[in-house]
């Protein structure tokens, strides 16, 4: 449990931060989010006291941060920046090994401790572990300061924009994964970010901060749908019920049971009376290929042609995928569903049109799941 | 498809080729003194017949081949008969040299004229062009290889040993190697203290920008002033010292010899150390060092682990350019009665012996030029393998 | 390239100079304060010429060799740089890295068995010494221009020479007066050397000096070597800062 108590950081006549008090609760993960001149990097730096408070104190279980030796502090948490500030100089895995060897583990721990670690980030450690920076693309790069983050298993992880330095997709992709091992390592993050998005996907807890003050924190769903005042309304965007949808884990709300498959039979379900009108072509693994549309067979056409064969990854989404991409694809393939598949391509259901109307009403099953994993919050 | 001959000629190699030629058979191939000091009279290439001829020969063939030979194959040819004109002027310097003494009385003295060093001079520039249009790294090392044994052998059997320098060296071998020593541990200990004495400065420069702007400032100050006038700067205190504390100059402080040489070496190693150090550092990936900071490296160890060897490259940079440096400054370190090459240098002026400077001079060249090569190569091995490929 | 040098910035180099050359005029003031420093020593200044002569020399020294270093190292470069030069860059640029790693006392050196004792083997040594620098900096200054405004003036219509005259020149003259710094004060240093070979100028009293261990001597060149290296630099430093630098 993270507290900050009065925290503030004065600059000659400025206040970067001003007497910030708010609570992390164990295993959640708080996204401190602002315009820039916020505030919230020098919060998050104040933590593992990169930067020195002039006021107030941040105590980490109960333990002023201030009565540990610094070193000693911030080999207890994970810190993960933007840049991401890999040693180029170092493997992969020196590179991951980095805080376990500051702790002083032994060779052997530290060995299984970076296969572990590479692994968990998505990394396949015998490929990985010997490679230098330079030879890792930016995602892969981020995974890797994400994985010596995580090295030493620190209770605690701070984290600086650790998205920031790739393309959209990259991104979407590592914060997929991000929300994946959270949920498996349930850490305490405190995760500083400019994008709403990110916030409204990855938080249990958004602190938005303005001129170095916290003006709300709350979960994501309370601040979406009763921001406090104009300017949380305004910094979060006109498109709030959209925004909802984005923190809607597809697996959470689709349909399981769909009519699939292999190709000569699609057809036949396809037509069957009382159906959805179409059926998922897949192959012998079941993975997706495509679907048959009900009516294309019926016109009489031969089967190869009824059937409709898709570029998985674009007619599609990944199980980790949220609400809101979902819906966007939906709209801009012009269905009312769209099939969902795992890492490898196989089909696991479905999600629709209808999913995403639920979810937008309040006391839905889709919200109620999200507000139900984030407890009561001060404010 | 229409050849046109003009725009395949090497102007590189056939300047150097031409320069050679016209210097051979124009300028004095060597210089004939009754004596030592005595006067010279100069000789053309003809007295080193029958191999001057061949020398003369060989040299056409190489603006032949500059003019001649198409590009793709011109590299070896260059290198190749360029290499065989190098042997035929080493050999004809012997010839020269016995041509002369044969009836000549035991103390006259053959040396390298001016047409020699010219054709030198162009034989290197065809040399040049040559490893230039020749693409293979192996092809190139190889003809440098066989050049050098040839040369070396035509030297040593041709009769090179008849010339003065030669005869110098001979004369002088008993004080020449331990001068050589007496050079290397000069310049040694003045890179050394300078390495020691210049990195932790230039950490310290880095680290804080006031003491960046002092220490360069005041490094810098002492690199313009003239080696010499440095070392008599250190002198005339350092005497006076010695004189007013009689446990200093038991202690061997002297205003003579080692001490102010070193000193002075050392004061010269600061810069480019220093200098090296600095920018190495400020070279480093910010992001690491942030990110070092934050996983809790102390000072320390972020300095030994992450900074110096990612700096490491251009350090070692600025210590091959002190190196150098301190390699030619050590030569007027004779003046601070430290020994050194500069013995003979200087001994040569004095008594008007050319050869004699040359025996000093060419030494501490070929000395500079082998430190800077393995300095080099040591910048090479320095670079640590996440970083190869890049060039900072 | 018109400059505005404000009164201001001008006074405090010129009353450098200005002390320097009465500092180096004071004959007087030298004998006493070496007499005072070395009480033991006699004569206290060095009798082939006054300091203001041997100062004098010293500057002809560097001065001429600077002159023609210039005059034919700045055209060299530039050729290096131009299409009918081009042929020629890589050895120019290999002499002149090759030539900065020869110890200049052994260049001076080897000027003696071709061009025996006095000023001239000196100045000859000194000129091609100092050229490896200055031709090293007009190569990397006028290579160094951005792309982006070398084409844009060509763009513009300027032919080679006024491309060459207004663009790269002026815009390489930071790097290029740096180079020419460096070969000066190298030059300094190394005329002082070639006193040993007959050259005069302030390396005399010190050399001398060493030789009869006369410290007077000895003070009476080096400090005033020293100066003169250091103002030296000071006033092309000052040069160099106040030329416009490139915004890269």
């Amino acid at each position: 449990m993270i507290r900050f108590e009065q925290l503030t950081k004065r600059y000659d006549d400025r206040l970067a931060v001003d007497h910030l008090s708010l609570e992390v609760p164990d295993g959640r993960v708080c996204v401190l989010i602002g315009p820039s001149g916020s505030g919230k990097t020098t919060t998050l730096r104040m933590i593992n006291r990169l930067i020195e408070p002039t006021g107030g104190r941040v105590l980490i279980d109960g333990r002023d941060t201030a009565s540990l030796p610094t070193e000693e502090l911030r080999r207890s948490l994970g810190y993960a920046i933007q840049s991401v500030g890999l040693f180029p100089h170092f493997t992969v895995a020196e590179n991951v090994a980095t805080v376990p060897r500051l702790l002083r583990w032994d060779k052997q721990r530290i060995r299984e401790r970076v296969r572990e670690v590479l692994a968990l980030v998505g990394l396949e450690p015998d490929d990985y572990a010997a490679r230098y920076p330079r030879q890792l693309s930016g995602g892969e790069a981020q995974r890797v300061g994400v994985a010596r983050a995580l090295a030493a298993d620190p209770p605690v992880l701070l984290m600086d924009e650790p998205f920031g330095a790739v393309d959209p997709l990259t991104r979407g992709r590592l914060q997929g994964e991000f929300a994946r091992i959270q949920r498996e390592l349930r850490k305490t993050v405190v995760f500083v970010t400019h994008d709403v998005d990110e916030a409204i996907r990855l938080a249990d807890l958004i602190a938005i901060m303005r001129d170095g003050r916290l003006v709300q924190y709350d979960t994501p769903e309370t601040i979406l749908d009763h921001p406090a005042d104009g300017f949380v309304h305004d910094f979060v965007g006109a498109d709030r019920a959209l925004k909802r949808l984005g923190r809607v884990r597809v697996a959470d709300v689709m349909r399981a049971d769909v009519p699939h498959a292999a190709a000569e039979d699609a057809a036949a379900l396809a037509k069957r009376d009382g159906g959805a009108g179409y059926a998922y072509v897949v192959d012998a693994e079941g993975r997706l290929l495509g679907w048959v549309d009900a009516r294309m067979v019926r016109e009489g056409r031969p089967c190869e042609e009824a059937v409709t064969r898709v570029r998985v990854e674009e007619a599609s989404v990944g199980v980790d995928a949220t609400l809101k991409e979902a819906l966007s694809r939906m709209l801009g393939f012009g269905f009312r569903a769209i099939p969902v598949v795992d890492d490898a391509g196989v089909l696991l259901g479905e999600v629709g049109l209808d999913a995403a109307e639920a979810a937008t009403e309040p006391g839905s099953r889709a919200s109620q799941l999200r507000e139900r994993s984030a407890d009561g919050a001060p404010r | 498809m229409a050849e046109r001959p003009f725009s395949a000629v090497d102007p590189v190699a056939l300047s150097g080729s031409a320069l050679a030629l016209i210097g051979a058979m124009t300028l004095p191939f060597v210089e004939f003194r009754t004596s030592r000091i005595g006067i010279a009279t100069y000789h053309g290439i003809s007295v080193a017949a029958p191999v001057g001829y061949a020398l003369l020969v060989a040299l056409l063939a190489c603006v032949a081949v500059a003019v001649l030979v198409p590009p793709r194959t011109r590299g070896a040819w260059l290198k190749g008969v360029g290499g065989v004109a190098l042997v035929a002027l080493g050999w004809a310097l012997g010839v020269a040299a016995s041509h002369l003494l044969t009836d000549a009385s035991s103390i006259s003295r053959v040396s390298t004229g001016a047409g020699a060093w010219v054709a030198l001079v162009g034989l290197a520039i065809v040399e040049f062009a040559g490893s230039q249009a020749l693409p293979s790294r192996g092809a190139r090392l190889a003809f440098d290889a066989a050049i050098v044994v040839a040369l070396a052998a035509a030297l040593v059997l041709g009769g090179a040993e008849q010339l003065s320098l030669a005869r110098e060296y001979a004369a002088n071998v008993a004080e020449f190697w331990p001068e050589v020593a007496r050079h290397l541990e000069l310049a040694g200990a003045g890179v050394g203290f300078g390495v020691l004495l210049g990195v932790p400065l230039g950490v310290l420069a880095w680290r804080s920008s006031r003491a960046q702007r002092v220490v360069l400032g005041v490094v810098g100050v002492i690199q313009t002033i003239p080696s010499l006038a440095l070392i008599g700067l250190l002198i005339a205190p350092l005497a006076a010292l010695r004189v007013a504390s009689p446990l200093l100059a038991s202690l061997g402080l002297s205003g003579i010899g080692a001490t102010p040489a070193v000193i002075a070496l050392t004061l010269y190693a600061l810069l480019p150390v220093v200098r090296g150090t600095y920018v190495g550092l400020a070279e480093v990936d910010p992001g690491a060092i942030e990110a070092g900071r934050g996983m809790g490296m102390s000072p320390t160890q972020l300095l030994l682990r992450v900074e110096m060897p990612l700096a490491l490259p251009l350090l070692v940079d600025g210590i091959r350019t002190a190196a150098v440096l301190d390699i030619g400054i050590a030569s007027v370190m004779f003046f601070a009665g430290a020994g050194g090459l500069g013995v003979f240098i200087f001994e040569g002026v004095g008594q008007v012996a050319p050869d004699l400077t040359l025996l000093g001079a060419l030494p501490v060249i070929v000395l500079a030029l082998i430190a800077d090569g393995l300095l080099r190569a040591l910048r090479e091995a320095s670079v640590s393998p996440g970083l190869r490929g890049e060039q900072s | 390239m018109t400059r505005r040098t404000p009164l201001r910035r001008l006074l405090p180099p010129a009353l450098a100079v200005v002390g320097f050359a009465w500092l180096v005029s004071a004959q007087w003031l030298w004998a006493r304060v070496l007499a005072t420093l070395y009480p033991g020593e006699s004569p206290v200044l060095f009798p082939a010429g006054t300091l203001a002569q041997l100062t004098v020399r010293h500057l002809q020294l560097v001065g001429i060799s600077s002159a023609i270093t210039i005059a034919v190292g700045l055209p060299l470069g530039i050729w290096a740089t131009r299409r009918s030069g081009r042929a020629f860059r890589e050895i120019i640029v290999a002499a002149a890295d090759v030539g900065q790693t020869f110890p200049p006392v052994a260049v001076l050196a080897l000027s003696m068995p071709l061009l025996g004792l006095g000023a001239l083997p000196t100045i000859v040594a000194l000129f091609l010494y100092g050229l490896f620098p200055v031709v090293s900096g007009t190569i990397a200054g006028i290579e160094g221009v951005p792309r982006p405004i070398v084409d844009a003036a060509g763009g513009m219509g300027m032919d080679a020479g006024q491309l060459l005259r207004r663009v790269e020149l002026p815009l390489a003259s930071r790097v290029i007066l740096a180079g020419i710094r460096i070969s000066v004060i190298v030059n300094v240093g190394t005329a002082t050397v070639g006193a040993a070979f007959g050259a005069g100028g302030l390396g005399g009293p010190i050399v001398g000096g060493l030789l009869v261990q006369n410290m007077a001597f000895i003070t009476e060149g080096a400090v005033t070597a020293a100066l003169l290296a250091i103002l030296l630099d000071a006033l092309l430093a000052a040069l160099e800062g106040s030329v416009v630098p490139v915004a890269t």
